[in-house]
């Protein structure tokens, strides 16, 4: 051992032992009862409809993205339930403990939980919410969405699509784990130094935090990297840097941020390890450490991070708001601009989070003034939405409205993000109930995208609608709930409420924090609706199926193919020929065209191996976390073989014949409509690129050049369409 | 529609005045500073409030305009072809990266005047003081700063030297040599000088109506100045989380004349405590201090806060207990001050 580690420790168990188990704790027992019973009832569900081989063939060992998307999103779903409790027992023990006559339950001195219980829960309510919940909605909604939108089969690495998501689960494995088995981390998400080293946090909190985090952002890193070779290399022909819709243009840039500042995230947290395991000195306060350069490198990865998640939540924006206005999105290039810039200046900014430093004015007034420029492309956003909205002929269906919710929170959150980039402003309102109101205006805004995009989308990926009725209550009460929580929480912070307080020292906070609480009731409500709105959906799936385009307005690409989208997503590649190249197609009524030619496809084949690499990383998790030694070795060597293994695998894909795609699809005298979809859509197929229509001219070379190498042949004008 | 409409804008505009009407509350500290320093840090606040909603109100105004107008079946105007034009685009790049220009311009001023190291503020406002007021009428928080023509004199001063602990505050009055723990006096009207450092983790050292945020951190040195314009009891704690006991880390700033702040240095001199190397070590071990019960200390041991910093960089930690950081159930395992 290189350190002086608190407590017991022994080769077999390491630190753990059946103490670390939080027996005594009422609320823990809670939890895992609801948990226990929660898996029992699933568990029990899925042996009773035998469904565990459908499960295992179709998405545990599937390739598919959309099916990879749909678990992403799955698991963000879960885990932003476990954020919403914590964030629940956060606003209730804030209104509890208030004064120093307010009672105290459950051996608590104040409310209800005592201050490391409390630490706990909301640093795992932020760890969860930013890395577990939101990151995993979006990421997932990219891997559904982005191959769909280009015309492509799949990711560039499908392998790859799904190892990222078994890591990302790992991750969040831990952090369930950690509830039950010892302590999470009670240093805040951002891993406040040098509290979470090992003399402030001797406890396994902190290493819970770190390998979990650390697993997901390596998660990250990866599928940004398949996102960006899928986007530059694989879109359909005819698909130039001008025809590529906005929700990809998003998430290149998001993308982009991703494989640019999570290894910055991986290389703090690893120094971190070195410290915690190794006794090294890299941000001690003593021997020579710097604590402010992990702050530094944390915030150099944090601040592009918030642009990370919030820049595919402004693609949804963009895609829903034209489709509901019935028109084009205003300003195509100027949001493609944008979206770069918010990329770029994302990385010049991170000295803000601690203006209060100490650094001089100069510094200060360089990335005040630096984070201001980040409102010009985020302004430039929110004027072109308004202008497409200018002249439309709006609908209000839900996802529409959850847009309009994420639009108001950006302009307020975008309004307090000014004013805390200067510096002087900062200087009062750092660090206070001001600061967690402006950025839960982000991470709303991201909510309320992130909903939006869930409903605009579901019709697609499954077939069926979900309820519209519920999803606009569960807005309306989203709405009134976010308005009292972070409306008390802007007042609070003027006020002088400080952030993270267990215990709250004066009265006069009590009437905001009561709104704060009623918000939180609406918010139960919300998403009582939201659930509601799924099971509506899910039960009347049969009467309300949804053809290629459920909206009937809708623009880009992805509109084309079938609902539910075929494993092959495209029976035969599209060749795009304008910009909203569905709306194009639309205008010149080409939407009824089947193809004449078929062709082979190649599709990757199920494999288990990413789900067997991700079961060995929780391992390693665990067994690093209680430094259980012959668990990390063992998981390990594990890795490393069964890496090794996969390589010798020459056989990952398998071919669907051009005869079996063409029955799928009901073409060249196969069924009139594919088996297993009651889709009434006729399957479209790619625009002969010899059309009488100018418009199509501009693409023409660049599908004559796709076309030499093969990949896709269209017929003359007119043959095979099904009139 | 519209009659559902109604009865939703008024309580928007009820709840509206209930806020405004918060904001007179004397609770609200940071509209009401008692300080240069945080005086000037609220005139930009509103400075940058006001020239924000200049942009953002009149955005989600017409927005709301648009939404009611062009709604379907209202047989508005549909233009499906409106999605370019080279003015709007102009306008909407140009007028925010002028708005960018002016706030750069405002927060260049706001940066010095308060500055943690240095703030012009405080200068500005003796030398305000020393003249009659420029123009009646106008509140002070609102009226323009003289400009600093370099001759200010600098009269008395106070230096206090910070250090937090796990979890409580030590005040170092250097030139007395009186030390307190948890309660700061300073006189009114007087520039405070602090330098601060951390025993253990980082803190923000905070005085909401006196002074903005500066952090506190372990083996290194920072520096903020304030001056008070009123005597009165302020509420200071740390802003930065520490450990179990950052809620009840608090201190009460009292501002006081300066003939009752010799007073009490007079009286704090007899304590019978002395603060020494030993008696730190017994302070900045994990302690949680629930009523915020002043300590006093007569004569301080030379360049204790030097000493903090040199140990701390030398490795000195005050660990934090494992029952205590692991526990669930008792409140809490230290020693607990009532």
């Amino acid at each position: 051992m290189f350190v002086h580690l608190q407590g017991s420790w022994n080769p077999i168990y390491g630190r753990l032992s059946l103490h670390e188990i939080p027996f005594k704790t009422q609320i823990i027992q809670g939890a895992f009862f609801f948990v226990v019973l929660t898996a029992l009832a699933v568990l029990t569900a899925i042996t009773y409809y035998k469904k565990w081989r459908y499960l295992w063939e179709e998405w545990l060992t599937s390739l598919d993205h959309k099916k990879i998307g749909v678990m992403y999103i799955v698991l963000g779903l879960v885990m932003l339930f476990r954020g919403f409790i914590d964030a629940v027992m956060i606003r209730s023990q804030q209104v509890m403990a208030i004064g120093p006559h307010s009672a105290g339950y459950l051996g608590a001195l104040h409310g209800y939980l005592p201050p490391y219980h409390f630490d706990q829960i909301y640093s795992s309510h932020g760890t969860i919410m930013i890395l577990f919940a939101i990151t995993p909605i979006l990421t997932g909604l990219m891997a559904i969405m982005v191959p769909l939108q280009i015309g492509a089969r799949d990711l560039a690495f499908p392998y790859l699509n799904a190892l990222t998501f078994y890591l990302t689960a790992a991750g969040a494995a831990l952090v369930m784990v950690s509830l039950f088995v010892g302590d999470f981390s009670h240093a805040g998400w951002v891993g406040l130094i040098p509290l979470t080293e090992l003399p402030y946090s001797p406890d396994v909190g902190t290493d819970y935090w770190m390998w979990a985090v650390q697993l997901s952002g390596i998660g990250s890193t990866l599928s940004s990297v398949n996102l960006i070779a899928t986007i530059i290399k694989m879109r359909a022909p005819g698909m130039g840097w001008n025809e590529v819709p906005i929700f990809t243009w998003t998430a290149l840039s998001t993308s982009v941020i991703g494989v640019t500042a999570f290894p910055v995230l991986s290389a703090a947290l690893f120094m971190l390890a070195a410290d915690r395991y190794l006794g090294t000195h890299f941000f001690t306060a003593s021997f020579g450490g710097d604590l402010m350069f992990y702050t530094d490198l944390f915030w150099i990865w944090g601040h592009p991070e918030v642009y990370f998640v919030v820049l595919p939540a402004f693609g949804i924006i963009s895609e829903v708001i034209p489709t509901f206005s019935e028109k084009a999105l205003f300003g195509y290039t100027s949001m493609a601009v944008a979206a770069l810039a918010i990329a770029g200046l994302s990385w010049m900014v991170w000295l803000h989070h601690f203006f209060t430093m100490g650094a001089g004015p100069g510094v200060n007034l360089f990335y005040g003034a630096a984070t201001m420029l980040v409102g010009v492309p985020t302004g430039v956003k929110a004027f072109n939405w308004a202008l497409t909205l200018y002249r439309g002929r709006l609908r209000f269906d839900a996802p529409m409205l959850w847009c309009l919710g994420a639009y108001a929170l950006l302009l307020i959150g975008g309004l307090s993000g000014i004013m805390l980039a200067m510096p002087a402003v900062d200087y009062s309102v750092h660090n206070s109930a001001f600061l967690i109101a402006h950025f839960h205006s982000f991470m709303l805004l991201i909510t309320f995208a992130a909903i939006a995009g869930y409903q605009f989308w579901f019709p697609k990926v499954f077939g069926f609608y979900l309820d519209d009725g519920a999803g606009r209550k569960a807005f309306w009460f989203f709405s009134a709930g976010t308005l009292a929580v972070f409306g008390s929480l802007y007042a609070l912070g003027f006020m002088g409420m400080t952030r993270r307080l267990d215990y709250i020292p004066f009265v006069q906070w009590r009437p905001p924090l009561i709104a704060a609480e009623v918000g939180i009731f609406f918010y139960c409500v919300a998403s009582y609706y939201l659930v509601r709105q799924l099971y509506v959906g899910l039960r009347d799936r049969k009467t309300r199926p949804a053809g290629a385009d459920p909206w009937a307005t809708t623009r880009s690409l992805e509109w084309l193919t079938w609902s539910p989208v075929p494993a092959y997503n495209y029976p035969v590649l599209p060749v795009v020929h304008g910009r909203d190249e569905w709306a194009w197609r639309r205008e010149h009524e080409y939407v009824d065209r089947v193809p004449d030619h078929y062709f082979d496809i190649v599709m990757p084949k199920n494999t288990s191996v990413p789900l067997l690499l991700g079961a060995l990383s929780f391992g390693l998790g665990f067994g690093l976390v209680w430094r259980i030694w012959w668990l990390c070795a063992v998981t390990i060597a594990g890795i490393l073989l069964v890496v090794i293994i996969r390589s010798f695998d020459n056989h990952t894909e398998h071919t669907l014949s051009a005869a079996l795609v063409a029955k799928l699809d009901g073409g060249e005298g196969g069924l009139p409509d594919a088996p297993g979809s009651v889709n009434p859509y006729p399957s479209p197929m790619p625009v002969p690129f010899f059309a009488k229509t100018g418009a199509v001219s501009r693409c023409a070379d660049r599908v004559a050049s796709t076309l030499r190498e093969g990949v896709v042949a269209p017929g003359p004008l007119g043959k095979g369409a099904r009139r | 529609m519209p009659s559902r409409d109604r009865p939703r804008a008024l309580y928007g505009l009820a709840l509206i005045c209930l806020c405004l009407a918060g904001c007179q509350a004397r609770s609200v500290w940071l509209f009401h500073p008692h300080g240069a320093v945080a005086a000037a840090e609220f005139h930009y606040t509103v400075i940058d409030f006001a020239i924000m909603i200049l942009i953002v109100g009149p955005l989600l105004v017409a927005t709301a305009l648009i939404i009611v107008r062009y709604r379907k079946g209202r047989n508005a105007r549909y233009d499906p072809h409106f999605k370019k034009s080279r003015v709007l685009e102009a306008l909407m790049w140009g007028v925010p990266i002028a708005t960018v220009g002016v706030l750069t311009y405002f927060s260049y001023q706001a940066v010095y005047l308060a500055d943690p190291y240095d703030p012009t503020a405080i200068p500005r406002s003796l030398a305000e003081k020393s003249r009659p007021p420029p123009t009646a009428g106008r509140t002070s928080h609102f009226a323009a700063y003289p400009r600093s023509n370099g001759t200010v004199r600098h009269g008395p001063q106070v230096d206090v030297n910070v250090i937090t602990t796990d979890w409580q505050w030590v005040f170092i009055y250097p030139r007395t040599g009186i030390t307190t723990v948890d309660r700061l006096v300073v006189p009114v009207d007087t520039p405070v000088h602090f330098r601060l450092t951390s025993a253990t983790v980082v803190n923000d050292f905070l005085i909401p109506e006196l002074v903005g945020e500066i952090d506190i951190m372990p083996g290194m040195r920072t520096k903020l100045a304030m001056i008070a314009s009123r005597p009165g009891n302020y509420r200071g704690y740390s802003a930065n989380f520490s450990g179990g006991g950052f809620s009840w880390m608090g201190f009460t700033t009292t501002v006081v004349s300066r003939r009752a702040y010799r007073a009490w240095t007079r009286k704090a001199a007899r304590a019978p405590d002395r603060m020494t190397y030993a008696a730190f070590d017994k302070i900045a071990k994990p302690t949680i201090n629930l009523a915020e019960k002043p300590m006093y200390f007569s004569r301080t041991q030379k360049g204790l806060f030097d000493h903090v910093i040199r140990r701390v960089l030398t490795g000195r930690v005050y660990e934090t207990p494992l029952r205590m950081t692991e526990n669930m159930t008792k409140p809490l395992y230290v020693k607990v001050l009532h």
